[in-house]
């Protein structure tokens, strides 16, 4: 902050990308974007689903500049975010300096609560942080199908999956009857082999195994049905990912439910006796 | 009211826990403009702090009997439910989601009482306050369940992602127009009496399907 006050031109920039105002225009800027961008996603959903897979630059090269009627929404929308993550940046860290500055007029607990709007604040920056690396650095393997007894290498090691068995749960109440004699829940059994380590995993929908640094997530499998009709034949559709966005943007969820949980309690304390008016 | 309100409630109710136990242990992904006017009922049933506040209480009642009437005559739970929705995160999105748009009606309700009594009170903050608490967990509980299930942070199949972070930016600036005093405390009522038109707008109707008449 010293060198801020003795540069006025980066004191004057400063403060203005630390405005409230910056804030709220962003704020409703993003809104109005967002809201478009559901009548573009809606209409052009095939546009969209492979930014999971290419990744954000592949995507912006090929799907994002040959239809920019509908993709130029997503490119305002980042540079909105970056916006707005600079803002958030400059206000909460002006912020938390002035309360370090003065952290002696508080007691340590008062200082804590203090910081729960800027703790949620970084918490935001993280999880954008995390959405960007993982857009843009993830490495991603689309599609593996697996049959029982077959295995794939991970790339760049010498670690490989084995898909051992399948054994779902099959739909056992009468609510649901379309759902007759379904699976309900998918279980792979997988050996992961790591030289002269073994190890068995289950794989399932919402059950990823992580293995090597890779998540590897079951995106389809067959036969979905009790006796299998026409396609009876065992196998496991999956999709690798190694992301390394991952754990910034879990732990910025973690920071920011932190930061709420804080927030509410020191709201919802009674203060000096009286429970605090709802200003 | 109770006359009115209570039935309705009930059958409201039944109705939920219906659809919901038929669909277990998956999620019924369409359920949520049927579980909006039970959650709005619910509250104004429970908020007996300021049940003598007749403007927003109106205006809560009104909300919760269009919303059921568009629920009853747009429905679009008729969807199988989908296997990816056998996961707690589901559930929990479900719940909070419904939660978060029941505190920003209420929040709106009571901006727009204090609007027209011409002293707005601030009442309408703390429901805005944990609507936004409940919004962010239902976006952080989505975001675990697409990680889960898919692998990535956002699922581009479903474009009422940009709707829930679209809400969640309208009330980041009101809440920080309220915490640093900008604007004037009619100005920041009229602006949260807004959310009732943002949150049925961007919330509500794209979950309804298209008209079926029960009769």
């Amino acid at each position: 902050m010293a060198v801020l006050d003795t540069m006025p031109i980066f004191s004057y920039i400063w403060k203005k990308l630390a405005g409230i105002h910056l804030t709220i225009v962003l704020c409703l800027l993003l809104a109005a974007d967002l809201s478009l961008g559901y009548v573009c996603l809606n209409r052009n959903e095939i546009l969209f689903a492979p930014l999971n897979d290419v990744g954000l630059i592949a995507w912006i090269n090929t799907y994002g500049r040959c239809n920019l009627k509908s993709t130029a929404w997503l490119l305002a929308l980042l540079v909105l975010l970056t916006l707005f993550c600079i803002n958030t940046f400059v206000c909460t860290t002006d912020r938390v300096a002035r309360l370090i500055r003065h952290r002696k007029k508080y007691p340590r607990l008062r200082l804590l609560f203090r910081l729960a709007p800027h703790l949620m604040h970084y918490a935001l920056i993280l999880i954008l942080t995390g959405y960007l690396s993982s857009y843009t650095f993830a490495r991603v393997l689309d599609s593996r199908t697996l049959v029982p007894g077959s295995s794939l290498r991970l790339p760049g090691t010498e670690a490989r999956i084995q898909f051992q068995s399948f054994s779902p749960d099959y739909y056992k109440g009468s609510r649901m009857p379309a759902f007759d004699q379904h699976v309900i829940r998918p279980r792979a059994r997988l050996l992961l082999i790591d030289g002269d380590h073994h190890r068995k995993a289950e794989l399932s929908y919402n059950k990823p195994v992580i293995f090597k640094n890779y998540g590897i997530f079951l995106k389809d499998f067959a036969p979905k049905k009790k006796g299998g009709g026409m396609n009876s034949n065992e196998r496991i559709d999956l999709t690798i990912r190694k992301d390394p966005g991952v754990f910034l943007y879990m732990l910025g969820m973690l920071l920011f439910t932190a930061g709420i949980a804080l927030y509410l309690t020191d709201w919802m304390a009674p203060k000096n006796g009286k429970r605090r008016p709802d200003e | 009211m109770w006359l009115f309100l209570l039935p309705g409630l009930f059958a409201n109710a039944a109705l939920v826990f219906w659809r919901y136990s038929t669909a277990w242990p998956l999620m019924p992904m369409y359920l949520g403009p049927a579980t909006l006017p039970l959650c709005l009922g619910l509250l104004i049933t429970l908020n007996r702090r300021r049940a003598d506040d007749i403007r927003a209480r109106r205006f809560v009642l009104g909300l919760t009997l269009f919303l059921a009437v568009a629920a009853f005559l747009f429905p679009k739970d008729f969807y199988l439910p989908f296997l990816k929705s056998n996961t707690p995160t589901s559930h929990l999105f479900f719940l909070f989601k419904t939660l978060g748009q029941g505190c920003f009606l209420f929040s709106a309700a009571w901006a727009w009482a204090g609007l027209l009594s011409g002293k707005p009170q601030q009442f309408w903050f703390r429901w805005a306050v944990w609507g936004f608490a409940f919004w962010t967990l239902c976006m952080f509980s989505g975001m675990l369940w697409s990680y889960l299930g898919w692998g990535s942070p956002v699922v581009w199949d479903d474009a009422a992602i940009t709707l829930i972070m679209a809400t969640w930016f309208f009330y980041i600036s009101l809440l920080h127009l309220h915490l640093t005093g900008t604007w004037t405390a009619q100005a920041r009522a009229a602006y949260a009496a807004s959310g009732a038109f943002v949150v049925v707008t961007l919330s509500f109707l794209p979950d309804l399907g298209p008209l079926r008449w029960p009769f």
